[in-house]
């Protein structure tokens, strides 16, 4: 366990921006107020995991004084990560998701988004400050979810849009492409993260099918993230939009390298069925894709976690996340190796900045 | 030599509680498990957090049969962030017990050094120990007064 080097800026670089806290309400009239009238009287009602977590699903210790959930409390939040950590930007990626893809009703899960999204806005992106944020997206109603990027898109601070990595069809289906081109037009990168799996109308989370344990389900979250992105690529999405980035939160790293290699070794005997790529299959991934760390992998010698960011690029593609306030936070300082001075700046700030157009002074950003 | 530090009246730290407060800088967790009192290093070796805000817990295990019991009840500390298990008695972890532990400190309950002084002074040993009471408890009675003689102490 090695501390890191630097937590404050001395020099007016940025040099911790957080991809992955999770914000949510204290109590759920916050958001059914912005519900269109005919969806106010059934509120929030998305189904929980079923996936029960021994270790608990949100840290005890961040608990604000109140009472209420972990994630709801601003100051909280400020005091315990921000300012602990020298965070300079903490990208908002919302409530576990809503679990809106296992919702059947592709209209309320629409409408839950768009609600959900106003409150997020007026709520925590008008604080200011650190606080930059997602549009969460419900991929059933693609229409409905590009006409919301454009409009709450506009905000300064919204950075991207977030869609569960979970849904019905894989991403690269062109039934989900009017989506990518508004993200595309509005120039905000496409963030997927789990949480879905498995429920309501979406797929099992794993190839195998639906396993028995947390521990299953969280040990494979990358094998989900694998199957979106082998989408994307094969179906022309990457090279269809080439000004669109997606972001991979919370599926780890180590896996990246072995699914580049097979891609493009696959690419050079199977490339006549994807005739939308003309370039290996890593580069479009290497070039439009991020991954954030967490939760990291953390094999006995360190070293070997530093090879794998060495093989995948990662002074360019991979993005520092906590996961504050849920239960496997990794701590800025303290989950991950030691890497060299230029993949450091590019891992805990310089990547995520380039790729959300992050000026160097948050106060600089507006707040509506 | 070990310093000596008079953390709370033993009557304010039940079984199943505990107190967490801060020795010569360092953040300690005491514990009360079934009546033994123990004190870990409120931080985890995993990645720092603070270990003893987690929730004291039991944990499994399966016999020959496969049959899985619950044990240690009220023995298992479990950090908040990752939930990795610790034995709260002597601070192993339990899926690595002999590499991987929290820092524990001796402690135990004797009477306070100073009760002997005087009346006020023992009294302001007890206030001055936040053990989360409320401060609009009634007057301390002689019987009360009596039962926390007895102190938490830990040595470190």
């Amino acid at each position: 366990m090695t501390r890191r080097r630097t937590q404050q800026s001395t020099d007016g670089n940025l040099t911790l921006i957080d991809c992955d806290i999770h914000q949510r309400w204290k109590d759920d009239s916050e958001v059914v107020q912005y519900l269109p009238d005919r969806y106010k009287d059934r509120g929030i009602q998305a189904p929980e995991i079923l996936y029960d977590n021994v270790a608990e699903f949100s840290r005890r210790d961040a608990i604000p004084d109140d009472g209420s959930k972990p994630g709801s409390d601003i100051p909280k939040m400020k005091e315990q990560h921000f300012e602990e950590y020298g965070v300079d930007y903490a990208v908002l990626t919302g409530n576990s998701y809503l679990n809106l893809t296992a919702l059947p009703n592709d209209d309320y899960a629409a409408e839950l988004a768009v609600a959900s999204n106003k409150w997020a806005i007026d709520r925590w992106l008008s604080e200011g400050g650190a606080f930059v944020g997602s549009l969460l997206a419900a991929p059933q109603k693609p229409n409905r979810m590009a006409e919301m990027i454009r409009t709450l898109g506009q905000h300064p601070r919204v950075v991207q849009v977030v869609i569960p990595m979970a849904a019905q069809l894989p991403y690269g289906h062109e039934y989900y492409w009017p989506m990518y081109e508004a993200a595309e037009e509005m120039d905000l990168p496409i963030a997927m993260h789990p949480y879905t799996e498995s429920h309501g109308v979406t797929r099992p989370p794993t190839g195998a099918g639906h396993p028995r344990t947390y521990f299953e389900w969280h040990t494979l979250l990358g094998t989900y993230a694998m199957g979106q992105l082998v989408s994307l690529v094969s179906e022309g999405v990457l090279s269809s939009f080439p000004d669109l980035n997606f972001v991979v939160i919370e599926g780890g790293l180590s896996w990246v390298p072995h699914f580049l290699w097979r891609m493009d070794k696959n690419w050079k005997a199977l490339r006549a069925q994807v005739p939308y790529l003309d370039k290996p299959p890593s580069e479009y991934v290497t070039d439009q894709v991020r991954f954030t760390t967490q939760p990291i992998e953390e094999p006995d010698d360190p070293q070997h976690l530093l090879q794998i960011m060495e093989m995948m690029n990662a002074e360019e593609t991979v993005m520092f996340a906590s996961d504050y306030p849920h239960w496997d936070t990794d701590s800025p300082l303290y989950a991950l190796p030691p890497m060299p001075e230029e993949m450091e700046a590019g891992v805990m700030a310089g990547n995520a900045q380039e790729l959300y157009g992050l000026p160097d002074d948050p106060a600089s950003l507006p707040t509506n | 030599m070990k310093k000596r530090f008079e953390i709370c009246p033993a009557a304010e730290l039940p079984p199943g509680k505990r107190e967490i407060t801060e020795l010569n800088g360092v953040s300690v967790g005491v514990f009360n498990v079934d009546g033994d009192y123990y004190a870990l290093k409120n931080d985890c070796p995993h990645q720092r957090a603070p270990l003893c805000m987690g929730k004291v817990t039991g944990t499994t295990a399966a016999n020959r049969s496969g049959k899985v019991d619950w044990t240690d009840d009220g023995h298992i500390l479990r950090c908040p962030w990752h939930g990795w298990e610790f034995d709260i008695e002597t601070g192993q972890s339990v899926f690595n017990p002999h590499k991987v532990r929290a820092r524990t400190f001796e402690t135990t309950v004797e009477s306070s050094e100073e009760e002997h002084d005087n009346e006020s002074n023992a009294r302001s040993t007890a206030d001055c120990c936040d053990c989360g009471a409320s401060g609009d408890e009634p007057p301390v009675d002689t019987y009360e007064v009596a039962v926390e003689d007895e102190v938490v102490v830990v040595y470190l």
